[in-house]
């Protein structure tokens, strides 16, 4: 019972300071006051310790990682987030990836706390198929990269519904010196030619330090960035999900909802990836990519339990 | 005094002159094995510098002389990394500088008679006797096919139209239930679903209730991975082998029509290389011109997903192909063939001999928690040979399979087999007990006779089971009658008739599968967790130009091209500008830094200042 009360302390400590610290960032987001800064990074650090409270008062109390339901999934998706946000604090002090950081941690937190019912948030004891040490590596690295993908996708819809129809003026390849990219769209530097390398540079910086370039620049970085490292996580999870398959019940793949999914969030990520590299369609193309991303990460993760068919039915809401 | 000339005439050796290498930590050099290899060689005197002063002269003046036939072989061998010896990449000091807008036009000739591979190769084709032109032909026409395949599979919208239409696919597959009957699909998706567009012939029609396996899925898998092979041949092998031929850039021009690029007035290129060389790029300097580079696991770690990617699919198709399985549900205390069990998976399959043991259930427990869920199902194995020795024993669990000549033994499922009773003191009696719920609630049920009626009109005791801990048993009206636990002894009277529950025994459900396509398959796993972990390395290279006084310097990146662009600004920060003091001129230089000091650059510039001052 203790283990209980304990939990509960942790959970809604957190859930309080992850609401305090997101008011304080979206305030910061709209009024630059130096202040928020410091109290919403002290803040975000407590709520990630508390939420590690409860991360491993569950580890005690059933042994095992608290990775086995849906509630104790959703805290540690809650937990991603935050830790994700105490590591980009690290980096850089003014960013954007701040607010919409604290609010999924407080989003995905809220829902595990509010919306599932008591039972569902009990320790259960693992059935025989999740009594594996692959438990904790496939489970923890798919989650992980949830919320890095998650992440790096929110900042692609920011790009795309704040500068919806200027990416292409602005487009992330023309802050490279694309001479013909650049020449295409402003004719006027043209007359310019190699030999005067510094008149160009200096002609060129005038549209670089423009403050939505910057922006458009920034959030381009930081999604690629972020969907580059979800991507490496998410390939480690589906193939420890495939192995572990392979040892449990003898088939690397057999078409489950989930894996299936998985496999689809995989491919539209490396759609992004790919559509990067090209230089006619980067900028929006990649941002529409990572966008759907978004919603095919939230199918993957809760659409296919609602389901209720197939082996990962673990966490279904009756 | 002396020593500050030395330092002049010595400078531009690579990476900053014997001074610098002595007083300093050495730790840019060590950090690169070329930086080793030239460390050494400027450690070892001066008189090797002569000899690399000599082949250069002499490969300068390549036109007019053709008596040193070696010498102009190995500087217009192509220079690779692999290749890269002291003796090809040599310095040269200041005071030859003035022989570089002589030799610029011959260096620039020289590179374009060697990098030209595709020249090389057509007067290699000329010289080919007329015997083969027949063949010849045959096989350029083959190579134009292959060209023009590439050309086609390797397009960059086919190959995102390939995987965003298997996502979609696999979508589909999700969403229709794979794998029922006809009548489920027909039943389900009924004339007014969708305003009679889509219906379950639709579905049955269009493969839809198997898609992972219908042939249109398949023919994109492989139309997938033909773009995979193409792509790596015509694309990113090339790619990879101009990346790897280091070239230098002589002229101002072509570095300015790099991605970044800027001139830094007043400034020497071996700071540039010191710099560069202590931030872990592999630095090489010719005569004015250097070329540095870090990162080229980057340019091969997209070959390696490529390749990693094919190794996962070629081994599926094998698996799919040339494997065997099979499941079976034996009661504890029978045997099975393990070759009667299993079923070929496709035409590649060979029975191996392991196929003929006999595999024996000793028995098949279930492990509970003190809550009553289930906690781990166990079954104790024993295999048999065709002589009836017992090679292999193990008990096998969930997550922990039996593995024994090839093939693999998985606990998956499990049943009652009978139940055995006791009946008014006589017994054991064995009643067969039936499955009447599958799937995760199981529940089996049995029934013992009373009375003499017939098999129509027959009345008897219900006995249904959850688990094999107890029984729950109902007299001939169907009335409860009460729960008895397996092995308790205790009797229950049911309609006149005393029973006893002696046990429940279960059967175990066993799935058996030898895949042969596993280890190529978990070899492309492994490939590709590192290749993609590796493939966000960005290759970066760095091209520079001494200019008279000034430095251009140029950069290109394969990816994350606009942080490359703020780093590499940060480190041109720290080259130091050259301040001529105007009153000194004809004596020496004074070295002054910028912005912040380099240990390196600090004690060398304290040692001029105070060697300058004594």
């Amino acid at each position: 019972m203790i283990y209980l009360y304990v939990e509960q302390i942790f959970v809604y400590i957190s859930f309080l300071i992850l609401f305090l610290v997101t008011l304080l960032n979206l305030i910061n987001f709209f009024f630059e006051i130096d202040k928020i800064n410091h109290f919403s990074n002290n803040g975000m650090k407590f709520a990630f310790l508390c939420t590690t409270g409860f991360l491993t008062t569950r580890f005690f109390q059933t042994q095992h990682l608290p990775l086995g339901n849906l509630y104790e999934s959703l805290m540690f998706l809650s937990w991603g987030f935050s830790f994700l946000y105490l590591i980009s604090n690290v980096k850089n002090k003014k960013r954007l990836s701040a607010p919409v950081l604290a609010t999924s941690a407080l989003l995905v937190h809220a829902f595990a706390v509010l919306s599932l019912p008591h039972k569902m948030r009990e320790s259960m004891s693992l059935v025989p198929a999740l009594q594996s040490q692959w438990l904790m590596m496939h489970v923890s690295t798919t989650l992980i990269s949830y919320a890095t993908l998650l992440f790096g996708s929110l900042l692609a819809i920011v790009l795309l519904s704040i500068f919806h129809g200027e990416i292409k003026r602005y487009c992330v390849g023309n802050l490279t010196n694309n001479f013909e990219f650049r020449h295409k769209n402003y004719p006027l530097i043209s007359k310019n030619f190699p030999k005067q390398i510094i008149t160009e540079s200096f002609s060129y910086s005038l549209f670089l330090n423009s403050r939505k370039c910057q922006l458009i620049h920034l959030l381009d970085k930081w999604t690629y960035q972020a969907i580059s490292l979800g991507f490496s996580f998410l390939t480690i999870g589906i193939i420890s999900g495939a192995v572990w398959a392979n040892e449990a019940w003898g088939s690397y793949w057999s078409w489950e909802p989930k894996e299936t999914w998985a496999l689809i969030t995989w491919l539209i990520y490396a759609i992004y990836l790919h559509i990067r590299i090209n230089k006619k369609w980067m900028g929006k193309g990649s941002a529409m990519a990572a966008s759907m991303g978004f919603f095919l990460v939230w199918i993957c993760f809760l659409g296919v339990n609602l389901l209720g068919v197939g082996l990962h039915n673990y966490g279904w809401l009756i | 005094m002396n020593t500050i000339q030395h330092l002049s005439t010595e400078a531009p050796s690579v990476l900053g002159g014997h001074r610098l290498l002595k007083s300093s930590s050495c730790s840019y050099f060590v950090t690169t094995a070329h930086g080793f290899l030239l460390a050494r060689r400027m450690l070892s005197g001066i008189s090797q510098p002569e000899k690399y002063r000599r082949i250069l002269v002499n490969s300068y003046n390549r036109k007019q002389s053709n008596s040193s036939n070696t010498t102009v072989k190995t500087s217009t061998k192509l220079p690779s990394v692999d290749h890269l010896t002291p003796s090809d990449a040599p310095s040269v000091s200041n005071a030859e500088g003035r022989e570089d807008a002589a030799s610029s036009s011959q260096w620039k000739e020289r590179k374009d008679d060697g990098v030209d591979v595709r020249a090389g190769f057509s007067s290699g084709k000329d010289k080919k006797p007329a015997l083969l032109t027949d063949s010849f032909e045959y096989f350029a026409f083959l190579r134009r096919l292959k060209r023009t395949a590439e050309k086609l599979l390797s397009s960059f919208p086919l190959a995102i139209a390939e995987l965003a239409i298997i996502g979609a696919l696999c979508a589909v597959g999700t969403l229709i239930e794979q794998g029922q009957s006809r009548e489920f699909y027909l039943q389900k998706y009924s004339e007014d679903w969708a305003f009679g567009l889509f219906n379950g012939e639709w579905v049955l029609n269009l493969c839809l209730d198997h898609v992972y396996t219908a042939p249109y899925f398949l023919g994109l898998l492989a139309l997938l991975a033909a773009s995979l092979i193409a792509c790596t041949s015509s694309r990113q092998i090339p790619l990879v082998k101009i990346a790897r031929r280091w070239r230098f850039v002589n002229s101002g021009a072509s570095i300015s029509k790099l991605d970044f690029h800027e001139t830094l007035p007043h400034a020497r290129l071996a700071d540039l290389a010191v710099l560069l060389a202590g931030d872990k790029y592999q630095v090489f300097m010719r005569g004015p011109s250097l070329y540095a580079f870090k990162g080229l696991a980057g340019r091969f770690a997209p070959i390696g997903v490529h390749a990693a990617l094919l190794l996962i699919m070629g081994g599926a198709t094998y698996s799919a192909i040339g494997g065997y399985h099979g499941t079976i549900m034996v009661p504890q205390g029978l045997n099975f063939m393990v070759g009667e069990a299993m079923y070929p998976a496709g035409f590649l399959s060979q029975p191996p001999d392991s196929f003929d043991t006999e595999v024996h259930i000793n028995k098949f427990t279930i492990e509970t928690y003190p809550n009553g869920e289930v906690s781990q199902f166990r079954t104790d194995l024993s295999l048999f040979n065709l002589r009836g020795q017992e090679v292999s024993r193990k008990v096998i669990s969930v997550n922990d399979p039996l593995r024994y000549g090839g093939f693999t033994m998985y606990q998956t499922d499990w049943g009652i087999s009978t139940i055995q009773i006791h009946v008014d003191g006589e017994g054991p009696f064995n009643l067969v007990a039936a499955p009447l719920q599958t799937g995760d609630n199981k529940l089996f049920g049995t029934f013992l006779p009373i009375g003499d009626n017939g098999l129509a009109g027959a009345k008897g005791i219900s006995m249904l089971a959850r688990d094999l801990q107890s029984v729950v048993i109902y007299d001939s009206n169907g009335a409860f009658a009460g729960v008895r636990r397996s092995g308790s002894e205790k009797p229950i009277t049911v309609d006149g008739v005393t029973i006893i529950i002696d046990d429940i025994i279960g059967s175990t459900g066993l799935e058996m599968k030898l895949d042969p396509g596993v280890p190529i398959v978990y070899a492309g796993f492994a490939a590709l967790m590192l290749t993609t972990v590796l493939s966000y390395l960005c290759h970066l290279q760095v091209w520079a130009l001494q200019v008279d006084d000034s430095l251009v310097v140029g950069a290109k990146s394969n990816r994350n091209r606009a942080e490359f662009a703020e780093d590499l600004g940060k480190l041109l920060n720290f080259v130091p500008e050259i301040v001529r003091d105007r009153s000194m001129e004809n004596i020496a230089p004074i070295i002054s830094s910028t912005n912040e000091e380099l240990s390196m650059q600090g004690t060398s510039a304290k040692m001029d200042n105070e060697s300058s001052r004594s």
